[in-house]
């Protein structure tokens, strides 16, 4: 940056002074800057991701060899079901919406910070609440154990009498506020928060990804807390959804689960797309091909996984015409993956691609993501999908999928980003070094499970008998699991170490193109001196508009140094209509999700009256928080 | 943006966050109505007698009449926002407090049948009555949340107007007219015994 | 930078599946002993190929872009229009053509081979009731009950009628055909038909509690002869009564012994038990010790199974165990 002239020195002081936040805990507990809590997110899940990891690392243990005396099968559902429940609702999807999308959509669009930022940092702690909600079920040995989905009639009180399965009911819907309140944050944010000029067709495709994860988000949800909701008041008020006698049904359990089960896994791997469309045009050093098709099948995707939910229903005899319509549908939601898969690699190919980590872990993204969707076309083949439901073929598919296309982005993104936010580099050669060793242990760990699962190894066995040629493949899935968590301990040991010693990166070291790179590593609280104007998708190669902005910054124009300010845009063309006050940081947010926390530890403990107690003050403080509101907002 | 004078606040022509966030939150409850409603008819779907012998069918005047005055504080919601809009704060606030009692009676008395029903045909009793109490019963939930909205609105309309405060109401009343309509869903699927 | 394509350490691997269509243990999908799942396996190899091909495709195109790495254009001299046209092509056009024909194949035609058996077009009708952690099987039209372990005739239509007594179980003989769930209200119906005479095992495939993972189900296909004889023994009564123990220590509570005051539905019916070979749901061998320790400590050997340790004393252990062995 040239030397600032006086004027300029006294707007960027001033914007200093006011976006600064508390130093220190206190200033973290009451942050409301996207970007603390978008490393608050990430740092949070990668714990739940080390929890998960150590849960999976304990099955695969008990699974290497057959009849293993290592954990017994109570302790062992425990693990399966927290592995699941952990990995997908206290991991993937809180870090790439929460950590990635919070951190980076306002950055992209140009925006200082998120729509609604306290209710952003209410988001994150009312998810940080649900997560120690769920696993304090461990201090008292009853973690949910009916697998993640918790089929009925074996999670009635009947079958699974202790807290386990109100554990899981309760700590879902508590995960799916926080979830809810997230994704209108992150469309209202996307719709009215895009700096001047940023057109839908010059949004980037990350924000386009996000915004199809955040719908999916919202309309699927319902249906997951609608079911716990039943549940718990069959198990603990004696309501009757689920049982036969009564008039009930076991399946409308599964049909509400799945209803949202299938969007939830696009959820999953939305934003990891979103990584991939930002990582590929920076290595391989140009636009993505056939922009509007990606953006169109990253909406397409979301939009017909409402449509596929009973794949997951095909072995429970309920009539084959409607089986087929399912199955149609499941064939037609491949094709927005087919689009998205061939303009990365057309990209790659068009491009000169340099292959640093981050693209060598979009190599690895596109080699598992096409290798679990074609496991999932042979589950669009119904009769197929009959004879491997449940069995370790349906393991490895979205273990290939999940690991592949959702953590392999992440992975890569992770590397990416990681100058922009210590403003420091990561080592190239141990990154190098731990994305193999990380591709080896996925390929080791998950692909045996396919051949296993063929020779009839069903899910959730805690062990399993000498003689029926399981045990190689098992032994060979734990040498995996163990080479797989070597290399992600690489991967936490380059960015631990990197973060104090790395080589200083400046603001922009791979020539990125979208906005985060058009502003300072780590960016300052408010992200722009002076809010960007965008003419393209790619607004940070186009030079002469960010020398403009140098130009505007002189003349004051957007700058917006007098208050806690950002400019909101209209929905359909992004032109500026006005600009508006963001609320400072505030104690509210913790304060409610608070107040949250003991009403569902309260619900759980059957004292409803003190429960609603907790309810009606997480309200007050709602209101309290909106007392002295803002002139206009 | 100036605040003179003018018989009216520059509230901008693109919509409010607030109003889109609004918005976005009744897509979300819809969605939840529309499971619901799956859920009812899926069960009623699987069993021979709806609702089971021995347990009488709901009532139609009552609940009918309740949830007409129910859809009419939308007219009255309506009014409150074009005399904020307008700047009659006290126009406002008078139509709001008409709203205010209208739904706070319509849900004293709904509770009140909801207990009563509660008691008649325990939930415990049958999927037929944990359907249709649970369907009322989040319904309710949802009118309660507009009773505190419309509150919170008196009270801030008492002392004076803002453009925040006029969001506030555009949103609220937003809300309402959508409870409105998925009460009257609800109020129809829960009278569909009586048909077929 | 990248001396091996990161992707060629794969491709042997995929070589492994072709392997597994011969070997492990009796429960291989790919290993048919019936018309249904020699249609499975069909499908299998089928899409497989398909898949092996699409693979191979983009693996092919993420190795070209690392090889052709400092050129800017695609392989036959094409730009922006050619690459979107590319992505067209490759990414709907050929991908609909592919899953339009699997469809048909698959889920029109291929799936009347695997659907339930419609009423009346089976010679043999067999109920079979999951419970927590054991199979209870009841031969329609005959006073025949057993556990875990189904004998049919071989080159017969067999419906098996799935019920069950508690939660979701998921009765499935990968051998000879795909799995129906158990659910409670419901009586799916699944064709077993096998080919060859054999056992085929299968284990249970949903999730029902701490011992869902031994909870084993045996098919003994057997030629027509063989089959009627077996069944004419196992529908007959038992003459005799059991030992004082059998009802004292509460196995008659539990248990049905036909031709006996043993009358218990909670367990297995152990009226032609010896003919068994396993017990516990193929958790043991059925032999004289393995019987006596089960007696002494069923829960030691399949910890949360639903009969109780019973505080036997050696005596009582080896009377029962005697009078289990008599019941041919
Ligand atoms: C990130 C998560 C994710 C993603 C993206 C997907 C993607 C898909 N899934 Fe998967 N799935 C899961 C996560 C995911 N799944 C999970 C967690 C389960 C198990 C839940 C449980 O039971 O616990 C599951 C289970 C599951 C089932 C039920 C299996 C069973 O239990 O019986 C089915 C059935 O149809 C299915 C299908 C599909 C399909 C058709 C896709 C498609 O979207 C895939 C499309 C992608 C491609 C096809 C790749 C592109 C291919 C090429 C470019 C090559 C050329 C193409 C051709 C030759 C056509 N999945
Ligand atoms: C995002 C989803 C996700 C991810 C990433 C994983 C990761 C892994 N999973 Fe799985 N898995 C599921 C989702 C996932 N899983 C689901 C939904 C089920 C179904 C559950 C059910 O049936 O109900 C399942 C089930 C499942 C099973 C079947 C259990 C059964 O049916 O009995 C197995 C068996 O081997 C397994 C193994 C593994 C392994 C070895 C990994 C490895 O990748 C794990 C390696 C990771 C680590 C070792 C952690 C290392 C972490 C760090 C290095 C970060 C540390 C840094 C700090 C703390 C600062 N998983
Ligand atoms: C409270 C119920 C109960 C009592 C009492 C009981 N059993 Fe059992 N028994 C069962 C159940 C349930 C099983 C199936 C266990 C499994 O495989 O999961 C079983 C299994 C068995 C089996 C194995 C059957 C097979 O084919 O797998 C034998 C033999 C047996 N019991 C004998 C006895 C004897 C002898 C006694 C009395 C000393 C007894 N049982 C008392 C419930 C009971
Ligand atoms: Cu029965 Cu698993
Ligand atoms: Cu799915």
């Amino acid at each position: 940056m040239a030397v600032a002239s006086p004027p300029v020195r006294r707007r960027i002081d001033r914007l200093e002074r006011i976006w600064a936040e508390r130093p220190g805990v206190l200033g973290w507990l009451t942050t409301v800057d996207h970007k603390r809590i978008g490393l608050l997110y990430f740092w949070t899940t990668l714990v739940f991701f080390a929890a998960g990891g150590a849960e999976a690392l304990a099955m695969r243990t008990q699974l290497s060899q057959p009849e293993e005396k290592a954990i017994g099968p109570a302790t062992y559902d425990q693990l399966m079901t927290m592995h699941g429940v952990t990995m997908i609702f206290f991991f993937i999807i809180p870090m790439t919406t929460g950590a990635f999308g919070n951190y980076l959509v306002p950055l992209m669009i140009g925006a200082r910070d998120m729509a609604f930022p306290r209710v952003n940092a209410l988001s994150y702690w009312i998810f940080l609440g649900s997560g120690i909600f769920i696993y304090s079920s461990f201090l008292i040995h009853s973690a949910p154990d009916a697998g993640w989905f918790d089929y009925v009639p074996l999670a009635l009180k009947r079958y699974d009498g202790g807290l386990n399965i109100d554990f899981y009911a309760l700590g879902l819907i508590f995960n799916a506020v926080s979830s809810t309140v997230a994704s209108v944050n992150m469309i209202v944010t996307i719709f009215r928060l895009r700096a001047p000029g940023m057109s839908w067709n010059r949004m980037p495709l990350f924000c386009f990804a996000m915004l199809a994860a955040s719908l999916s988000l919202l309309l699927a949800l319902p249906a997951l807390v609608l079911d716990c909701v039943f549940l718990e008041l069959q198990r603990k008020v004696g309501f009757h959804f689920f049982d036969v006698a009564h008039g009930g049904s076991p399946l409308l359990w599964q049909h509400l689960f799945w209803f949202f089960g299938h969007p939830e896994v696009y959820i999953i791997v939305l934003p990891a797309f979103g990584i991939a469309t930002s990582i590929i045009p920076t290595f391989a050093r140009r636009k993505m091909v056939a922009f509007p098709l990606v953006a169109m099948a990253e909406l397409l995707v979301a939009f017909i996984g409402f449509g596929v939910w009973a794949h997951h229903m095909f072995a429970t005899g309920i009539s084959s015409s409607v089986l087929v319509l399912f199955g149609a549908a499941s064939m037609m939601v491949v094709i927005p993956s087919t689009i998205q898969v061939y303009a990365w690699l057309v990209t790659v190919n068009l491009g000169t691609p340099i292959f640093r980590a981050p693209l060598l872990f979009i190599g690895g993204f596109i080699t598992f993501f096409v290798l679990g969707g074609l496991s999932g076309i042979m589950f669009a083949a119904i009769p197929l999908d009959q004879a491997t439901t449940d069995t370790y073929f349906v393991v490895a598919h979205f273990h290939f999928i999940i690991f592949g296309a959702a953590v392999f982005p992440l992975l890569g993104g992770i590397y990416y980003w990681f100058p922009k936010v210590t403003g420091r580099m990561y080592d190239e050669r141990l990154a190098i070094a731990s994305f193999w060793v990380t591709f080896v242990g996925t390929a080791l760990t998950f692909f045996p499970m396919h051949i296993v699962g063929l020779l009839g190894m069903t899910r959730r066995v805690y062990t399993y008998q000498h003689g029926l040629g399981w045990g190689i493949y098992n032994l060979l899935e734990t040498i995996g699991g163990y080479i797989l968590a070597a290399g992600l301990l690489m991967i936490a040991g380059n960015i631990a170490w990197s973060m104090r010693r790395g080589i200083p990166s400046g603001r922009d070291p791979f020539n990125g193109g979208t906005l985060e790179w058009a502003t300072s590593s780590p960016p300052p609280h408010y992200n722009f001196a002076v809010i960007p104007t965008v003419r393209s998708a790619y607004p940070n190669w186009d030079e002469e508009d960010r020398e403009n902005d140098l130009l505007r910054l002189e003349d004051d124009e957007l700058v917006l140094s007098t208050g806690h300010e950002t400019p909101l845009s209209t929905v359909n063309d992004a032109a500026l209509d006005r600009v508006a006050e963001m609320p400072p940081e505030s104690p509210w947010p913790i304060v409610v999700a608070f107040a949250v926390s003991i009403a569902f530890a309260l619900v759980l403990t059957t004292h409803y009256v003190a429960a609603a107690a907790f309810f009606a003050a997480a309200v007050a403080a709602v209101g309290a928080w909106n007392l002295n509101e803002p002139e206009e907002a | 943006m100036t605040t003179s004078a003018a018989t009216t606040y520059d509230l901008g022509h693109a919509r409010p966050n607030g109003w889109w966030a609004m918005v976005l939150f009744v897509a979300g409850e819809t969605t939840l109505f529309l499971m619901l409603f799956a859920t009812y008819f899926y069960l009623r779907l699987q069993s021979r007698h709806w609702p089971p012998p021995g347990v009488d069918k709901p009532a139609v005047l009552v609940p009918s009449l309740l949830t007409a005055a129910l859809v009419a504080t939308s007219f009255a919601m309506q009014r409150a926002w074009r005399n904020g809009r307008l700047l009659n704060r006290v126009a406002a606030l008078r139509w709001l407090a008409l709203a205010g009692i209208v739904q706070g009676g319509y849900l004293i008395w709904q509770v009140h049948d909801f207990v009563d029903a509660c008691h008649k045909e325990p939930p415990s009793h049958s999927a037929y009555s944990s359907i249709h109490l649970t369907m009322l019963a989040i319904d309710h939930l949802h009118v309660f949340l507009g009773i505190l909205l419309t509150a919170w609105l008196l009270m801030r309309f008492a002392t004076r107007i803002t453009p925040y405060r006029l969001r506030t109401l555009q949103a609220t009343a937003f809300y309402w007219h959508a409870v409105n309509v998925i009460t009257v869903v609800v109020l129809l699927v829960d009278l569909s015994p009586h048909v077929g | 930078m990248t001396p091996l394509s990161r992707h060629g350490r794969l491709l042997p691997a995929l070589g492994l599946v072709v392997l597994l269509a011969g070997c492990g243990g009796n429960e291989n999908t790919l290993d048919p002993h019936s018309r249904a799942e020699g249609k499975i396996t069909q499908i299998f190899w089928v899409v497989f190929g398909f898949s092996a091909f699409g693979f191979g495709v983009v693996v092919f195109l993420l190795f070209l872009g690392w090889w052709r790495r400092s050129k800017e254009t695609l392989p036959f001299g094409g730009g922006e229009k050619a690459a979107t046209g590319l992505v067209v092509g490759a990414g709907v056009a050929l991908p609909i053509v592919l899953l339009v024909a699997l469809f048909v194949y698959a889920d029109l035609f291929a799936m009347k081979a695997t659907g339930a058996p419609p009423r009346g077009s089976a010679q043999l009708t067999i109920d079979v009731t999951g419970h927590q952690f054991w199979w209870e099987v009841r031969y329609e039209g005959t006073s025949a009950v057993t556990a875990n372990e189904i004998h049919v005739p071989t080159n017969t239509r067999v419906a098996i009628v799935t019920h069950t007594a508690d939660v979701i179980h998921s009765f499935w003989i990968p051998e000879l055909n795909r799995k129906m769930d158990m659910i409670p209200g419901q009586s799916n119906r699944v064709l077993i038909d096998a080919t060859k005479p054999g056992v085929y095992a299968g284990h249970c495939a949903e999730f029902c509690g701490l011992q869902h993972a031994h909870m084993v189900v045996l098919v003994f296909a057997q030629p027509r002869a063989a089959f009627d004889r077996w069944l004419a023994r196992e529908s007959k009564p038992v003459s005799g009564s059991p030992p004082p123990e059998f009802t004292t220590k509460g196995c008659a509570d539990c248990h049905q012994v036909r031709g006996t005051q043993a009358k218990g539905h909670v367990g297995p019916d152990l009226t032609h038990f010896a003919s068994r070979t396993t017990l516990g749901a193929a958790r043991l061998t059925n032999t004289r010790t393995n019987v006596a320790e089960w007696l002494r400590d069923p829960q030691g050997v399949k910890p949360g199974n639903k009969m109780p340790d019973l505080g036997l004393s050696n005596a009582d252990v080896q009377t029962l165990t005697s009078y289990l062995e008599s019941l041919r």
